[in-house]
Formats: structure tokens, C-alpha cells, sequence
């Protein structure tokens, strides 16, 4: 279990966009095994500085992550996979290489390395690339390398810092299942996103930042049902100012009217509804992760 | 430790694999033998093509022994003035009493003619000259010539591979920083590791050449002959300036790591450097000063100062004989120095590689933790 508690950050004056700015404001979140952690919130919000710190390229301010309990050491940080969200590899370096460098790096004896890599190239498609140079490779490949780099080890917590933007829909596919299958694995995975959807459908557990807080945390739906939901109710042709007096708001588009509203007595609402004209549609919506986000960023 | 090896590894094999890498060490090589080779071929003028017109060949070869005459006889004074004109002999012998050059005859054989010349006519006259006894009561400078060929060469080669290694140091220091590598890497390995193992393998690299150089330059000066010439003591010397090459190379190497570390855009690497690129200029400007007047004040005082010393030590020892112990002091002091300089040069790389963007300024990486 990863616990990040109380992370403050500020970051130094003199030169540079980021000089004299509170990246973190007192952050704090759990991820437990086999969890699949999506961090969510808006440029600029601490997402990456947190994962910055969490793989000890940063120092906080203050605060601490803590994994079972104990202070995260080097060694600790070794086992973890990381993917920053500036990609960086060695572009004239062979792929097979590369990924073999940062497993020994990691503390892999040659032959384990070597198995290894063979394995991930296998199962990142990239295997008839292995001896390309990186920078003869598409964007999408260079991408799979990145992660071929953080899965290398065989890591016991995974860290992503936006995994998926720049990749196409099935690239985006395939990236899923790989970290889903380590994720089935036991091994935590960490990843920010911009793309809720994605996030929505793979994360068993979001956390919302911004600026520097986190606002909301916890499982998808839990976050949903303490949300009120909101009734949408669609009558056709109504007869003219049936929801007077009624809560929420009345959109029309043609002769259709969409009632939306948070409160007030349903049963009530309906009754109205059916007396003004032809009810097509009555029922509680869910919140978007979207809508969620929209809400807690405010 | 086995971090920085395995980075210092890393390194190695990248570069030796490069294209560049082998050819920049054949043309080293082949540049190296030519130099080696070239006294013999240029071979300045020890051999004379003289030609006779009704005259006696004068006995040269026993007053200059190490030079070599051809001669040749023409029937007439026309015939022997073509000769002279198209270039086929250097001065033709007329009558015994007047010699056809084409210009102002070369200064050492218009001395050697006239002087024996005169022992002939002497000779002739039945007058004999018991010939100088030359006696030198002053330092041996049988070497000197060969002492300040070699300081002028070494001081090149030095500056040469310090410039080319350390300018490769900064440049990889900024790939890693402008692609972000630094930042998984240093989620595996300490800062020190990553720029320990940057200048080892870096330096490695450099001795590579280094060797390579001094190999076949040593090997095609003894092929060639000119090894003949050479003073004693070589193998102290090439010895000493490996270990002045690494001196120099780890001073140099961290101030560039630190530089480099300041900027994130390889564009912005020459410009980072200046300061850095002029101190090693100064270095190889004083030090080929040195060569000129390798026991002059100058030459002995900056020898001891670091990091002149790396550059100007290896002349003195070249160019004239120095004793033991202040080779020791020098190399004693610019240890100090470099092990100064990795300790500020790690500090700056450590705090200022993870934050890309615009350049920083040396003041406010050193102010801020």
C-alpha cells in the first residue's frame, strides 16, 4: 500500500515559469495493491510534481510517501516503474538496448535482462524493431519502448505520467490491457490523464487535483453517489407552463422539453408530467467522471 | 558504484560504435604516422646534387658527414648554367674558382664550399689547419630541437582531446536533460553515479586516443629513424602525460557537466560553454608559450598552477629536464583541484538537471537548494 500524505511543495524563486509557485498544497492519497489509481485534474494542478516526488526525482517541501507503512527508500523507488510525461530516450540508441540498459540500471542480471526484454518486445509488438535506433521509430512505437523502459523490471508499483496521450485509439487499447494485466497482477498502477473517459472505464479509484489539493478521492462510484443525482425527465408537446412551480430547469428543443432537475418530490414531477403530455423519458442520470471533475474543480 | 559503471559502460559502447568514433581515429592515426614520418620525407635540405665544369670534386663529405652529395660533370659552362636553371643541380664548381647558383646559393653549403675549398688550396700549398675543437660548458641541447618538437606536439594533442571530450560531456549532459531521460535514470541511480559514470566512460574514451596516438606516433617515429633523435626518458614521459590527460580531462569534464546541466537545448551548449572553452584555450595558449621558452619564469610558475599545469607540466617535462619532486607538487595541487571541481561541478549538476526550460543562471542554482 502507497500512502502519499500531506505533500507540500513550493518551488524556489529566480528564473523559470515555475519559481516561487505552491506546486503542492498539503496532498494526500492511498493506493492499495492491485489498484488501478487514475489522477485527474487541470494543467498545472501538482499531478506530475506529486509523481515527481513519489519516484524521488523531486524532494517535498514536507509530507511523506510511505509504502507499507515505511519512508520509500532508493531501493524502493528501484522496483518502481516510472514513465514521465516528457518522454525521454536515448534516440540513437537500439531499442533492445535501451530497454536492456534501464534493466540493469534497475539491478537485473544480464541474462534475466535479456529474457526480459525479449518477453516485452514480444508482447509490445516491437520485436521485428528490436535492433532499429529509437529515433527511426513512429511516435506510437517510441511510446511502447517508453513502457517496454518502466516494465522492464518487472516493477512492483507502476508510475505514468500520461500515458496515453498522443496514442490512437488502438494504441490506447493496447496500452490498456497491458497495464490491466500487470494491474490483475497485484501491482498498483498510478497514471494521470486528461481523457476522463478512459480513466472513467479503467480506474477502480480517481483522484481529483487542483491546485495542489486533492478534492476528491475514492472509487468511481462512490464519487458518483455523493453527487446527488439528477432527474431528466423528457415530455413531448406539453401543454404550456406544465413545469411551473416545479424545481430545476425546463430546455426545449422543438416540441420536446427536458426537465432537469436535483430536488423536489419525483413521484410529484412525474405525476406532472404525464398530465402535461407524453412522458418519453424519466429517470436518475449518473454523473460523467466528467461532471464529477467539473464540479470538484470549480 | 556498479551504477556508474554501468553508465560509464553505456557510454563506451554508444560511442565506439559511431561512425565518427572510427573514423576520428584512423585519421588520428594516419595524421599521427605522417607527422611522424614527414622530417624524412620533407627532409629540409641534407642532400646536394653539386655539379663540375672542368674542376676537381671538392672533399665535402668529410667535413659534413651527415649530409649527402651527388656530383656530376658537364662538358661546358652553358650546358652546366641549364642545369643550374632548370633545377637538375643545386650549384656547379667552375674552373676551381666560381660556383653558378640559380639565386643566393643556400647559406650552409656556400659556407661548406668556401671553407674547403680554402683547406684544399691550403692543403695544396702544403699548409695544414688543425680543425676547432668544439666544447660545450653549458647544459647538453644535443635534444633541443627534438625536446620542444615533442612539448609542441603533446601540448596540441592534449588540448585537442581535453577539447573534443570535454565538449562531449556537455553535449550528453543535455540530451539527457532536454529528453527527460535524466529523470528515469534518476529514479534508478544517484546524480554522482549518472555524472561519475558520464566522466569515466567519457574519459575512457579520450585515453582510448590518447594511447592510440602516443602508439603509433611512438611506433612510426622509430620506423621512420627520427627516434634516434629523441632525448632520453620517453617512457617517463609518455607515462606522465596520461595521468596529466586525466588530470585535465576530470577538471575540465565537471566544469562542463556543471555548465551543461544549466541549459536544455544542445543549441545553447556552445553558448553555456564559453567561459569554459576560453579557460582551456588560455591553458593551451600559455602552454604553447611554454614551448618557446620552457625555462623561462613564466613557464615555471603557472606549471604549478591548476588547471594551466595540466597542460603546461607536461611541456616542461618535455622540453627540459625537472626534477622529481616538483612534478609531484604540481600534480599534488591539481589533484586538489579537481577533486574541488567534481564536488562543486556535482552539486550544480545535481540541482540544476532536473529543471528544463529556459537557461539558469549559475547564481540562482547555487542560492537555491
Amino acid at each position: 500500500m502507497l500512502e502519499i500524505n500531506e505533500l507540500r511543495k513550493r518551488f524556489a524563486g529566480g528564473s523559470g515559469a515555475s519559481a516561487g509557485k505552491i506546486a503542492l498544497d498539503g496532498i494526500s492519497f492511498t493506493v492499495r495493491p492491485g489498484e488501478m489509481f487514475g489522477f485527474v485534474g487541470a494543467n498545472g494542478a501538482g499531478k506530475t510534481t506529486t509523481m515527481r516526488i513519489v519516484m524521488g526525482v523531486l524532494q517535498a517541501d514536507s509530507g511523506s510517501v510511505t509504502l507499507r507503512g515505511a519512508p520509500l527508500s532508493p531501493d524502493d523507488r528501484r522496483r518502481f516503474g516510472y514513465m514521465p510525461e516528457e518522454r525521454g530516450l536515448y534516440q540513437k540508441m537500439r531499442v533492445a538496448e535501451q530497454i536492456e540498459y534501464f534493466g540493469r540500471l534497475h539491478g537485473m542480471s544480464t541474462t534475466a535482462v535479456t529474457k526480459a526484454t525479449d518477453d516485452l518486445l514480444e508482447q509490445l509488438g516491437l520485436t521485428e524493431r528490436k535492433n532499429d535506433a529509437v529515433q527511426a521509430l513512429s511516435l506510437g512505437n517510441q511510446q511502447r519502448v517508453q513502457l517496454a523502459v518502466a516494465l522492464i523490471h518487472d516493477p512492483e508499483l507502476l508510475i505514468l505520467d500520461e500515458p496515453f496521450s498522443g496514442l490512437d485509439p488502438i494504441a490506447v487499447d493496447a496500452l490498456a490491457t497491458v497495464l490491466q494485466e500487470r494491474c490483475r497482477g497485484g501491482v498498483p498502477v498510478i497514471f494521470s490523464s486528461h481523457q476522463l473517459e478512459l480513466v472513467e472505464r479503467l480506474c477502480d479509484s480517481v483522484g481529483i487535483v487542483s491546485a495542489g489539493r486533492m478534492v476528491a478521492a475514492g472509487a468511481v462510484a462512490d464519487l458518483r453517489a455523493a453527487e446527488r443525482n439528477e432527474l431528466r425527465v423528457v415530455v413531448r408537446n406539453p401543454a404550456p407552463g406544465w413545469a411551473d412551480g416545479l424545481p430545476g430547469t425546463v430546455t426545449v428543443d422543438g416540441d420536446r422539453h427536458t426537465l432537469r432537475t436535483t430536488g423536489g418530490d419525483d413521484q410529484e414531477i412525474l405525476r406532472r408530467a404525464v398530465k402535461a403530455g407524453r412522458v418519453e423519458h424519466f429517470g436518475a442520470e449518473q454523473p460523467s467522471l466528467t461532471e464529477i471533475f467539473k464540479e470538484a474543480v470549480a | 558504484m556498479n551504477g556508474l559503471m554501468l553508465v560509464a559502460r553505456r557510454e563506451i559502447t554508444t560511442q565506439v560504435r559511431t561512425k565518427g568514433f572510427v573514423i576520428g581515429l584512423l585519421v588520428t592515426a594516419v595524421l599521427v604516422a605522417a607527422v611522424s614520418f614527414a622530417p624524412k620525407v620533407l627532409g629540409g635540405d641534407d642532400s646536394y646534387t653539386l655539379g663540375t665544369v672542368n674542376s676537381q670534386q671538392l672533399p665535402l663529405q668529410a667535413a659534413a658527414p651527415d649530409t649527402k652529395f651527388e656530383w656530376r660533370e658537364f662538358p661546358d659552362e652553358g650546358t652546366a648554367t641549364q642545369a643550374v636553371l632548370d633545377g637538375d643541380v643545386d650549384a656547379v664548381l667552375v674552373n676551381g674558382a666560381k660556383v653558378l647558383t640559380d639565386g643566393e646559393i643556400d647559406g650552409q653549403l656556400g659556407v661548406l664550399l668556401q671553407s674547403v675549398n680554402r683547406e684544399v688550396k691550403l692543403g695544396a700549398a702544403g699548409m695544414s689547419i688543425p680543425p676547432l675543437q668544439m666544447q660545450s660548458v653549458g647544459a647538453d641541447t644535443r635534444y633541443e630541437s627534438a625536446r620542444a618538437g615533442i612539448a609542441v606536439v603533446l601540448v596540441l594533442v592534449l588540448f585537442m582531446l581535453i577539447m573534443g571530450q570535454v565538449m562531449m560531456v556537455a553535449m550528453g549532459v543535455v540530451e539527457e536533460k532536454g529528453s527527460r531521460i535524466v529523470e528515469i535514470l534518476l529514479s534508478t541511480v544517484r546524480p554522482w553515479q549518472l555524472l561519475g559514470g558520464k566522466i569515466v566512460g567519457l574519459g575512457a574514451l579520450g585515453l582510448i586516443n590518447l594511447v592510440t596516438i602516443l602508439v603509433v606516433g611512438l611506433g612510426s617515429a622509430m620506423a621512420s629513424g627520427i627516434a634516434t633523435d629523441f632525448p632520453p626518458g620517453i617512457p617517463g614521459l609518455v607515462a606522465a602525460v596520461l595521468v596529466w590527460f586525466v588530470l585535465g580531462y576530470a577538471f575540465f569534464a565537471a566544469l562542463a557537466a556543471a555548465f551543461g546541466s544549466l541549459v536544455s537545448r544542445q543549441e545553447e551548449v556552445g553558448s553555456v560553454l564559453t567561459p569554459l572553452t576560453m579557460l582551456i584555450m588560455i591553458t593551451y595558449f600559455v602552454a604553447f608559450y611554454a614551448t618557446n621558452d620552457a625555462t623561462g619564469t613564466l613557464a615555471t610558475v603557472v606549471s604549478y598552477i591548476p588547471p594551466f599545469s595540466s597542460m603546461v607540466m607536461p611541456v616542461r617535462m618535455a622540453a627540459t629536464e625537472v626534477p622529481l619532486w616538483q612534478v609531484g607538487a604540481s600534480m599534488a595541487a591539481m589533484v586538489l583541484a579537481v577533486l574541488a571541481v567534481l564536488a562543486f561541478g556535482a552539486k550544480i549538476y545535481e540541482r540544476a538537471v532536473l529543471r528544463t526550460g529556459a537557461r539558469l543562471k549559475l547564481g540562482d542554482v547555487l542560492r537555491t537548494k
